[in-house]
Order: C-alpha cells, then sequence, then structure tokens
C-alpha cells in the first residue's frame, strides 16, 4: 500500500508562491491500476515526483507500504552524458542486483543492440522509454510510477510492455500520468483527475475519462 | 540496529557507484583514466615548487623549498578544487536524485572524497619521487602528517557542506568564491610556518582551521628542522560547528529542490 496524506506542495513563482497540489488524500493498493488525468500543469507530475520521492512535499507525508519504482519519464533517472550500459551498470550497483543478469535483461527488452553502447543523450524519446522500462522490469518492483512515457514506444514496444506489465506482472500496481485516452483504457482500472489542485477518484475508467474531457 | 546497518550498507553502495560514474563522465576510459585526477596537484606542486627554488634558493628557514612548497601546495589544490566542485552539485546532479536511495549529501561526499584521494596519491608520488632525488624528507612522524592531513581536509569537508546549499540559493557565492578562496591562502598556512610570523600575526593564524593542519602536517614531515605551533581543537570545534550548520541547510534546501 502507497498512501499519499494530504499532500501540498508549492512551487516559487517570481515573489509569490504557487501552489500545484492543495490536499491530496489516495492510495495505491497492490495490483491496482490507476489512470492518472489532468490538463497540463494540473500536477501530475509533480504527484508522481512527490509518491517517488524525487521531490518533497511543502507538507503532508507520502507512506511507502511497497517497493515503489522511480518515476518513468524522459528525462530523469539517467545520466545523459553515460552509455545505456553505463547507466544500466550503475543502476544495478545501487539497487544491488547483479549486473550480468540486468544486463541480459536489457539487451532483450530494449532491443537496441549496439546503441547501448552510445551516450543516452542521442537516444530518441522512444529508445529512452524502451532503456527506462528494461531497467525498472529489471528491478522488480511492487508499483510502477509511469510519466508519459508508455505512448512513445511503437507497436512492438507497446506489445512487451504488454506483456511484461499485464501477463508477467499481473499482481504489481502502477500509475499511469497519460493525455492517451488509449493507453488509459488499455491499461488501468481506475482513474483519477486532478484538477486545481484537488483530486477526484473515480471506479470507473470511463466515468473518469469523460470528466476529464469536459475540463 | 538492524534498520541502521541497512541503510549504511545502501549509501555505502551508492557512494561507491556515484564515485565510479563520476571518473567515467569525468574522466573517461581513454589514456590514463582516473589517474588524471592527480595530475593537477602534482603538476601544480612540483612547478610551483621549482619555480620558488629558483625565486628564494633551495633553503627557507632550514628546509628545502621544494618539499616545503609541494607540502603546502598539494593540501591547497585539494581545498580549493573541492570548493568549486561543490557549486550547484545538487542541480547538476539532479537526475540521480530519482532514485530514492540517493542522498543529496552523497554528491558531496562522492566529489570530495575524490579531490582528496586524488591529493593524497598525489603527494605520495611526489614524495616518493623527491625523495629518490634527495630534495624532499622521509616524514619524520608520519602520525603527525597523516594527522594533519585528516584535520585539515575535515574543515575543507565541513565547508563543502555549506558551499553546496548556499550555492543553490545564491549565484552571487559562485563568483565570489575564486576570489575568496584566493584571498584566504595566507590564512591556509600554504607558504609559511606559524613560527616565521611576527607575534601579532600569529595569533591570527592561530583561529585558522586550516593553519593547525597544516602545522601538523609540516612537523611530521619535517620533524624538529621546523618549529610547529597548533592547537587540534580548533580544527575539531571549527568543523564540528560548520558541519551542523552545512547538514542543516542540505537539509532544507532538499526540501525545496526542484528536480526536471
Amino acid at each position: 500500500m502507497i498512501s499519499c496524506i494530504n499532500l501540498k506542495k508549492n512551487y516559487r513563482s517570481g515573489h509569490g508562491q504557487k501552489q500545484v497540489l492543495k490536499g491530496i488524500d489516495f492510495a495505491i493498493a497492490p495490483g491496482d491500476r490507476v489512470g492518472l488525468l489532468g490538463r497540463n500543469g494540473a500536477g501530475k507530475s509533480t504527484l508522481i515526483k512527490l509518491i517517488g520521492g524525487v521531490e518533497m512535499p511543502t507538507s503532508g507525508k507520502v507512506h511507502r507500504g511497497m517497493t515503489c519504482s522511480w518515476p518513468l519519464c524522459f528525462h530523469g533517472g539517467f545520466q545523459g552524458s553515460l552509455t545505456g550500459y553505463d547507466n544500466a551498470r550503475f543502476i544495478a550497483r545501487i539497487y544491488g542486483r547483479d549486473y550480468a543478469t540486468m544486463r541480459q535483461f536489457v539487451e532483450d527488452f530494449t532491443e537496441l543492440g549496439r546503441q547501448l553502447r552510445t551516450p543516452v543523450k542521442t537516444y530518441s524519446s522512444g529508445m529512452r522509454a524502451r532503456l527506462a522500462f528494461a531497467l525498472s522490469l529489471a528491478i522488480e518492483f511492487d508499483c510502477y510510477l509511469i510519466d508519459e512515457v508508455i505512448m512513445v514506444g511503437d507497436a512492438n514496444f507497446q506489445a512487451k510492455c504488454h506483456y511484461e506489465l499485464f501477463e508477467k506482472r499481473k499482481d504489481r500496481a502502477i500509475l499511469i500520468a497519460s493525455h492517451s485516452t488509449e493507453s488509459i483504457r488499455e491499461f488501468c482500472k481506475r482513474t483519477v483527475v486532478l484538477n486545481d489542485g484537488h483530486m477526484t477518484e473515480f471506479d470507473n475508467v470511463e466515468e473518469g475519462l469523460a470528466t476529464y474531457q469536459a475540463l | 540496529m538492524e534498520r541502521a546497518l541497512r541503510a549504511w550498507r545502501i549509501q555505502q553502495r551508492v557512494i561507491v557507484a556515484l564515485m565510479i560514474r563520476e571518473l567515467t563522465t569525468r574522466f573517461g576510459r581513454e589514456n590514463i583514466g582516473f589517474l588524471w585526477i592527480m595530475a593537477e596537484p602534482l603538476l601544480f606542486a612540483t612547478l610551483v615548487g621549482v619555480m620558488y627554488s629558483y625565486l628564494i634558493g633551495d633553503q627557507e628557514h632550514g628546509v628545502g623549498v621544494i618539499a616545503f612548497v609541494a607540502s603546502g601546495y598539494i593540501p591547497l589544490t585539494v581545498m580549493r578544487n573541492a570548493f568549486g566542485r561543490c557549486v550547484n552539485i545538487f542541480v547538476a546532479n539532479g537526475s540521480l536524485l530519482y532514485h530514492r536511495q540517493v542522498r543529496v549529501l552523497d554528491f558531496v561526499i562522492v566529489r570530495f572524497m575524490i579531490e582528496m584521494i586524488g591529493g593524497m596519491m598525489a603527494y605520495l608520488v611526489i614524495g616518493t619521487i623527491f625523495v629518490y632525488l634527495n630534495i624532499f624528507p622521509v616524514p619524520a612522524h608520519i602520525g603527525y602528517l597523516l594527522a594533519g592531513w585528516f584535520l585539515y581536509m575535515l574543515f575543507a569537508f565541513s565547508v563543502c557542506l555549506v558551499i553546496a546549499p548556499a550555492s543553490e540559493t545564491s549565484e552571487v557565492l559562485e563568483k565570489l568564491l575564486p576570489v575568496t578562496v584566493y584571498i584566504a591562502i595566507p590564512l591556509s598556512g600554504t607558504f609559511n610556518m606559524v613560527s616565521w610570523l611576527t607575534p601579532k600575526a600569529r595569533e591570527v593564524v592561530h583561529w585558522s582551521p586550516f593553519v593547525n593542519g597544516m602545522e601538523m602536517m609540516r612537523y611530521g614531515l619535517f620533524g624538529d628542522a621546523v618549529r610547529p605551533y597548533f592547537d587540534v581543537t580548533v580544527p575539531l570545534v571549527a568543523s564540528a560547528a560548520t558541519a551542523v550548520v552545512g547538514l542543516a541547510m542540505c537539509r532544507r534546501i532538499r526540501r525545496t529542490l526542484i528536480v526536471e
């Protein structure tokens, strides 16, 4: 179980403060599949960063009762000047995993071949998505935090993600922030909508999507 | 206890991984690779030492000029580089904060350690070659040399703990830092012993944690050829106080740090 208790986050804007999240109470149970919806700037990425522990809340708490991946997105989590292999090696080291197994999985999952020897900053967003997924799947988390990144993949990548996340890892929880109604329908069992710093939860995907589209 | 031990093991793993990463990004894998970390202090100390020996002569106050300058310059370059490396360190490494076990403090520890290890390797290489050439003494009291080195480095590290968070909030600091460090050279004991100064000046430099560490190192190196003035409580108390302030600042800045 991952619970957010009255989460608030302010950012400095000019001389004042902008409150992006105004008190979020929300929980992800094991096996939960949640779609996070909201317009640009609604605070989806901010919420994911707070849950992942990348940034700290201004007030409130995040309690992590199960292991939780780092937010999978385009820029974070990698060192752009290092190669794909070096990034894999770094992540294997800090999570205390065996590099040989990790390397094998990354090679199979990403199908990037020789590109893994070039710096990550030269990768396209689709390639980054492949690498990010490969690395976090190799570590095995109870909950995966996915910020947009899933939609940039091609059909082959989508199929692989579907297999790895829905067939092999049915019991894991995921939180996906996305604007793509298709991926939300495909991957989620319920949705939450962020608007004006507040969250509304929907047990039904379609209801959430309708609310989001009406914003 | 169990938890503390596990946390310690994780932190150890992170520090090792960050160190390897830092070395590969900074020096690459070509030619001598990470051995470059000792190149700068090595060249600086040797060249400045040789230059001084032409300006001043072989001996000053009864000790060899090259040995004296080299022994002062290596800690100075470590201190100066470590300060410079700590500027904007949190934002520059922000993408690594995606992994929860990586702490901002680890960045400071890693960069400092790399500079310090580089300095120690340079010291060892210079020492060995110069002893062989007969222009460097075999350390008279190795214990004092090491203790002095660690006191000097302890204070440098605690200052890094303040510089790193301070540089995230103030851009002025980055611009003023090189000047400040340069002005502070007389307070680092690099080019003179306390005993060479006037009593009035002695009282002032006595309060510098760097000078106390340096005096110990010089005594450890030259033995009774020099007359050291040092007091270990000055660097210890100063380091503890500075580190407490620095750690509190790191903690505060982490709460508001924006990670892209």
